[in-house]
């Protein structure tokens, strides 16, 4: 039985041990995170520019510093653990304005992709992939926004795949290719059933 | 140690020697005798480099005499080593494997000398900066490359000559450039020291940007107040020639005779000395003012940071050194009103034009200071865009009883006095994007604080919020007065300002910053933005610069000699840096930098005579052609062609020439013999690099 002593969340929480230890520290981590983002988040100086930035921010418990900060000490699991890592929108303002010249943005798409290696991965974020195999779309067109097109003058349906369904052999060829269907598939019916 | 056989085959080096001219001075052929000393210095070259294989190896090389290795080759015991070693083998080279030249070269020179050698008869291998130190992990490897580079300077060493330095008198005047507050330190210890002291301002008036600040921290003293004295101390120094509005046009020469061209821009007044030469007894300008009041023109003030208006002839503030009005030529519209208006006094003439004026000095320091780095290319904090978004110059300004606003610190949208106030510090600096500056402006933090207290003073009730990374409060009683102002309720906030959102219609701003201690972003409502804006070399300056020889850093600003041990030196002998122009840093550091180089730059003269480096070009009259292609290769313009037996052959002025070699690499004739570098030296070291060592 939980301990709360009257607060909200049980207190175990609260107390457990979280301590910093260098063992948890993966200085390789660091260098694949590097490797894959093209940027250098081990030379972040914490000034909080990225985060000031985000539009996620404000709205979630969502630190983008964090992560940068994260990357530099080589605390894998933390990062890759945090549901937090999906909540980045890639408008990538952080990128623009970071004084240290890091591209925040790109950190966060290193750190989502070796989650991912690892299944550690929303079903939401699984089920677009399922979205754009079948219709090319992460959001497919619906009839709300049918409607709003024709009155905006446009075509029901924009020159994409909704206008060109013979194209959306080429999308799934490619996500056939790296096998991204498939992976996506296997977790949401090892999670769903 | 072994005394190596004599006997062995020439060398290719020594062949090369043969093939070429004949040296200028025919000299007895000696068999040279060279003494190779390794140094460990300590572990740093010790612990790369196998120092006893070098020995070993050095001892082998063709025309090595002796050998031998200590610990610091520099101490006492390491030279003496040396001046034994040239008296008891009877030596006529030395090669010390060892550090970089530049550090220790004079020290193996004079121990050299003082066994009995000349002393450039000394040839350096430096085994450490580019041997030890960047192949630490390869010691192998170093200890090859560390053979090499023994066997190439014994090779230079075995053909090395007897050079006497020319000794030239130095001209007992200095000039110092930028009249700031490091140029008036400067010009007031080298005045006293006795030396006659040019003093060259571009500006109307001395003083430089501490003329424009308000109080000083971290002691609060007013800026006017302790730098008034000091202005009108410059401009009384009998010692001091006090040229204002005035810029250097040319300089040409060496250490001890500088010749520096100035040009005194019109500045279409007389002081009353220069009334005085034309005749006008009792003329000139005493600063009354009358013409500024008839003055029809009206300019933006820059002192004022455009804050405040002036006339088209103008004096900065009531404070000004010299107190004489200057007339801005690009926006006179030449009515004369003020003519009419200064009377008798007859101190203005419309039609003055740029004077040329030539003297003569042994040593320069310069002195240029800072402009700050243009903001508003940091678009997220939309400096010139929303009117409430100020600098922190122009802060210092509307915070100045003497500036435009007497003093009270308005917003520049509505003349309301701020309530909140935010100060951004790091703005532009320490910033790697490309638009910014990537080193650390050094005096914001503590202005920002001294900003915070300023306000604190003057506006009841008024929070301000200072956006920071780190602050740095290093100096004397900085982190004292950082405690002070946070204590009077300035309110730190460890975040960088990600971007400033304005209200179109209230003018009021939205600062949005990550409060990276709470690790929660935050959205602050203010009246005024203070950008603590980084700093840059003055615009322009680039031109005088180069013309005294110095060269710059990365980051921009002048390079001294040695950033730890020659601070105020460069690489130009005779030529100082004092003050800002050599980096940021905050008046406490610039005036002791100033005396520094106002002790440095009078010792030469104190001295009355230089030694130059004796590596000049010489002319092999035999070979030269009188093509006189040289002449106009020589940057420095050291050669001449003349007659000589009825044929033109070219000549060195030897004191000009910096023995570059930029004619010695040209001539194709290889008429030119430089001394020190000769080809047949060059040549020698060479062959013993490709001959690998071996015969
Ligand atoms: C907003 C602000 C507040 C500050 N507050 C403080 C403070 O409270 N306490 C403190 O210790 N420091 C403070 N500082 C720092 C201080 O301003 C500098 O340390 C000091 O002014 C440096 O003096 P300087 O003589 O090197 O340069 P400058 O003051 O820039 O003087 C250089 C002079 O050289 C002249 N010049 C430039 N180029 C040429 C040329 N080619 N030919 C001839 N003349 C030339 C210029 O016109 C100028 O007069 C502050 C700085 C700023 C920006
Ligand atoms: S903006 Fe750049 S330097 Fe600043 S905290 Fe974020 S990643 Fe680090
Ligand atoms: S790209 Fe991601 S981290 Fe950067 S501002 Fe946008 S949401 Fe935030």
């Amino acid at each position: 039985m939980a301990r709360t002593k009257g607060y909200p969340a049980p207190l175990e929480e609260k107390l457990k041990d979280t301590r910093l230890y260098s063992d948890e520290e993966n200085p390789q981590f660091t260098k694949t995170v590097e490797k894959i983002s093209m940027t250098i988040p081990h030379m972040c100086y914490q000034c909080g520019t990225c985060t000031a930035s985000c539009p996620s921010a404000p709205r979630s418990s969502y630190r983008i510093r964090k992560f940068v900060r994260r990357a530099l000490l080589g605390l894998e699991m933390e990062a890759l653990n945090d549901p937090d890592l999906w909540l980045c929108t890639t408008c990538y303002s952080c990128t623009d304005r970071c004084p240290r010249d890091i591209a925040p943005t790109d950190v966060i798409m290193a750190m989502r992709n070796l989650a991912f290696k690892r299944d550690i991965v929303p079903v939401n974020f699984l089920k677009t992939v399922t979205a754009i195999y079948s219709s090319g779309h992460g959001v497919p067109n619906n009839d709300v926004n049918r409607a709003a097109r024709e009155k905006l003058g446009l075509p029901r349906d924009p020159p994409t795949t909704h206008g060109y369904p013979e194209f959306i052999k080429g999308i799934q060829y490619i996500l056939d290719y790296y096998e991204l269907k498939k992976n996506a598939d296997r977790i949401i019916k090892e999670r769903e059933g | 140690m072994a005394e190596t056989k004599k006997t062995k085959k020439e060398t290719a080096a020594k062949k090369e020697v043969k093939k070429q001219a004949a040296p200028v001075k025919i000299k007895e052929k000696q068999q040279p005798r060279i003494g190779v000393f390794a140094c460990h210095c300590g572990t740093n070259i010790a612990g790369s480099i196998d120092i006893e294989a070098l020995q070993a190896a050095a001892a082998k090389i063709p025309n090595v005499a002796y050998v031998d290795n200590y610990q610091y080759m520099c101490s006492t015991p390491g030279q003496k080593k040396i001046e034994d070693a040239i008296k008891e083998h009877n030596l006529t080279g030395i090669v010390v494997a060892a550090c970089s030249p530049r550090l220790h070269e004079p020290t193996f020179r004079t121990a050299t000398k003082e066994g009995g050698l000349n002393p450039f008869r000394f040839e350096m291998a430096n085994i450490r900066e580019q041997n030890a130190w960047v192949h630490m992990h390869d010691h192998e490897g170093a200890t090859e490359k560390a053979i090499d580079a023994v066997r190439i300077a014994v090779a230079k060493a075995a053909l090395l000559e007897d050079l006497i330095p020319k000794k030239v008198p130095v001209e007992k005047a200095a000039m110092v450039v930028g009249a700031g507050i490091a140029g008036m330190q400067a010009a007031l210890d080298l005045a006293n020291a006795g030396i006659k002291t040019y003093l060259i301002e571009k500006e109307p008036s001395i003083g430089g940007r501490m003329s424009q600040l308000d109080k000083t921290f971290p002691t609060l003293d007013c800026s006017q107040c302790i730098l008034t004295p000091k202005m009108v101390d410059v401009g009384r120094n009998e010692n001091i020639d006090l040229m204002t509005y005035s810029e250097v046009d040319a300089v040409e020469g060496y250490i001890g005779n500088f010749d520096v061209t100035i040009r005194k821009k019109a500045r279409g007044v007389l002081t009353p000395k220069e009334a005085e030469g034309r005749g006008l007894v009792g003329g000139g300008c005493n600063g009354c003012g009358d013409c500024e009041a008839v003055c029809p023109v009206i300019k933006p003030n820059l002192f004022e940071v455009n804050m405040k208006p002036r006339k088209a002839i103008y004096i900065n503030h009531p404070q000004v050194v010299p107190l004489i009005y200057t007339i801005d030529f690009d926006s006179c519209v030449k009515c004369g009103l003020c003519v009419t208006a200064c009377g008798d006094k007859k101190a203005i003439d419309l039609e003055m034009e740029d004077e040329l004026i030539k003297v003569k000095v042994g040593t320069a320091i310069l002195a240029t200071g800072y402009d700050l780095f243009p903001i508003e290319k940091k678009d997220e904090w939309g400096y010139n865009k929303y009117e409430n978004v100020v600098t922190s110059l122009e802060f210092e300004r509307l915070i100045c009883a003497s500036g435009p606003t007497g003093g009270h610190l308005v917003r520049p949208s509505d003349g309301v006095t701020p309530k909140k106030v935010a100060f951004l510090l790091c703005s532009g600096s320490r910033d790697n994007t490309g638009v910014g500056k990537p080193y650390c402006s050094r005096f914001c933090c503590m202005y920002s604080i001294k900003h915070a207290h300023q306000i604190i003073e003057k506006i009841p009730g008024v929070k301000p919020y200072l956006f920071y990374m780190d602050i740095r409060a290093f100096g004397k009683a900085y982190e004292e007065f950082y405690y002070r102002i946070q204590d009077e309720g300035a309110r730190f906030i460890r975040g960088r300002v990600a971007n400033i959102l304005e209200d179109p219609v209230t003018k009021n701003l939205t600062v949005m910053a990550d409060d990276t201690l709470l690790d929660r972003p935050m959205k602050l409502d203010v009246d005024m933005v203070v950008l603590a804006t980084a700093v840059q070399p003055t615009t322009g300056v680039d031109t005088v610069r180069k013309m005294f020889g110095v060269s710059n850093s990365m980051d921009g600003w002048m390079l001294e000699a040695h950033p730890k041990l020659n601070p105020c030196g460069t690489t130009t002998a005779g030529v100082y840096l004092a003050g800002v122009c050599q980096g940021p840093k905050d008046i406490p550091d610039t005036v002791a930098q100033a005396e520094g180089a106002a002790s440095a730059a009078s010792i030469p003269i104190h001295m009355g005579a230089v030694e130059l480096e004796p590596y000049f070009a010489m002319c092999i009259e035999e070979k030269c052609a009188g093509c006189g292609m040289c002449v106009n290769l020589c940057p420095y313009s050291a050669l001449a062609l003349v007659e000589k037996d009825g044929r033109k052959v070219m000549q060195v002025t030897e004191a000009k020439c910096k023995g570059c070699g930029t004619c010695g690499g040209f001539c194709p004739g290889g008429a030119i013999w430089m001394q020190h570098f000769a080809t047949p030296q060059i040549v020698a070291q060479i062959d013993a690099f490709l001959l690998g060592g071996e015969q």
